[in-house]
């Protein structure tokens, strides 16, 4: 029940053969394996789309991150259009610029500088779970 | 030739995690044209000129088969489906639990990368241009059939454009291309088709060797090929569909091939009304 409360989703974007798509899947790996992996939960933006049932019931019931790679947020818009609650949406593009990471790799392969910005990506995923779960501790 | 690839995203499961390495393997080295599903889903019309102009591959992670599915509910027809939990099954590979992949599984991505990738340009990988285009091949659809009517059947027999074997196999040829399926008389011999278990992609197959079973209701029918050639698509239609083999047996191609010994192969096959003959002799002697 402890666990059922904590739940955060994190979901990237679909972004196959893009290093931007890369990026946001690698991101979400390392907050679910490593950095947070008591509380995140992974779900499929494919899935979402497709109206697959579990993964809707999922994104209605818990808070939902979503990590894009550009400015279209499929990932954000299709959470938010499922009905589900976006408790942050990062984005790919706007962190590499932010990071002037201008050689982050390819659809299949990162770069140091690739990995540097999924590093902070994931770990401002952590923060935000953290915060949240602090935040139902004392409420 | 350049082509689509509709792959599942592969987020949460390995097999998907495979899926994904297929798409990736075969955009950076065979050119392919990766279709996010996403986008197509939620804007089709993004795509519509694409997949007007080229050929589809879907390839999905689990039996979800949410590629396949978005292919469908666009409208699109692939080429070729390809669900990657079935073919770890039949390779015997043994996936990580998580969703890393070793070498066994990278080589088995690859394996099925060049299968695809063997399909979806004819094998012409290697061929010039002219020879890429003479693949192309469009096979029509039978119009105008020979009738033989026993007792309380009809079998209908297409006039031209498909001969057939002894054993109740039709074979349609465009180009070096053939295709083979099972005729009207045999699949109403059969009754209710439940099961269609095609040759593998890449088979080589000599004439009269078994490309395949058809199982119905009442038996298993051996798919006797009537050409030699190398198996280069499945008909993913008459897969998830048997009963279509039912419906329309001159339209549902079960295997298609490149030939090899056409001249050859020819002179043991009969014509539209020279297989209606037997066919008459044949639902006589039933």
């Amino acid at each position: 029940m402890e666990k059922e409360r904590d739940t955060v989703l994190v979901m990237p974007c679909s972004g196959v053969g893009k290093v931007h798509g890369l990026i946001s899947r690698e991101a979400a790996y390392l907050a679910v394996d490593e950095l947070a992996p008591r509380t995140l939960d992974l779900v499929c933006l494919a899935l979402l789309v497709r109206e697959d049932e579990e993964t809707l019931a999922k994104v209605k019931a818990y808070p939902c991150i979503t990590i894009d790679g550009c400015g279209k947020a499929c990932a954000q818009k299709n959470v938010e259009i499922a009905g589900g609650q976006v408790a942050t949406a990062f984005q790919v593009a706007k962190a590499l610029s932010k990071q002037r990471a201008t050689q982050p790799g390819t659809g299949s392969e990162l770069t140091e500088d690739g990995w540097m910005v999924t590093r902070e990506i994931a770990e401002a995923v952590a923060e935000e779970v953290d915060r949240r779960c602090a935040y139902k501790e004392v409420t | 030739m350049s082509y689509l690839i509709l792959a599942c995203t592969g987020l949460d499961k390995p097999e998907g995690s495979v899926a994904r390495e297929v798409a990736l393997r075969l955009a950076e080295e065979a050119g392919a044209e990766i279709v996010c599903p996403v986008s197509l889903n939620r804007t089709p019309a993004r795509y519509k000129r694409a997949l007007a102009e080229k050929r589809l591959v879907v390839v999905d992670g689990c039996a979800t088969q949410c590629g396949g599915k978005l292919a469908a509910s666009v409208g699109a027809k692939p080429v070729h489906k390809v669900v990657v939990s079935r073919m770890i099954k039949e390779s015997g590979t043994t996936l990580p639990p998580d969703l890393r992949l070793g070498s066994e599984v990278l080589e088995l991505a690859r394996r099925i990368a060049d299968e695809i990738d063997l399909v979806a340009t004819g094998g012409s990988r290697e061929t010039t241009g002219e020879t890429q285009a003479a693949t192309r091949v469009e096979f029509q659809v039978a119009s105008d059939f020979v009738v033989v009517v026993h007792d309380k059947y009809e079998f209908r027999i297409p006039s031209t454009g498909y001969l057939f074997n002894a054993n109740d196999v039709w074979v349609q040829v465009a180009g070096n291309r053939a295709r083979i399926g099972i005729s009207d008389y045999m699949q109403q011999r059969l009754s209710d088709i439940t099961y269609v278990n095609p040759p593998k992609i890449g088979a080589s197959v000599d004439q009269f060797d078994e490309a395949g079973t058809v199982e119905s209701t009442k038996a298993t029918f051996e798919v006797v090929s009537p050409v030699s050639g190398t198996v280069v698509g499945i008909n993913d239609a008459v897969f998830d569909a048997p009963e279509s083999i039912n419906e329309d047996p001159y339209g549902s191609w079960v295997a298609e091939l490149e030939l090899t010994a056409w001249e050859e192969d020819r002179a043991l096959l009969v014509n539209g009304p020279a297989y209606a003959a037997d066919v008459e002799r044949k639902a006589a002697e039933d």
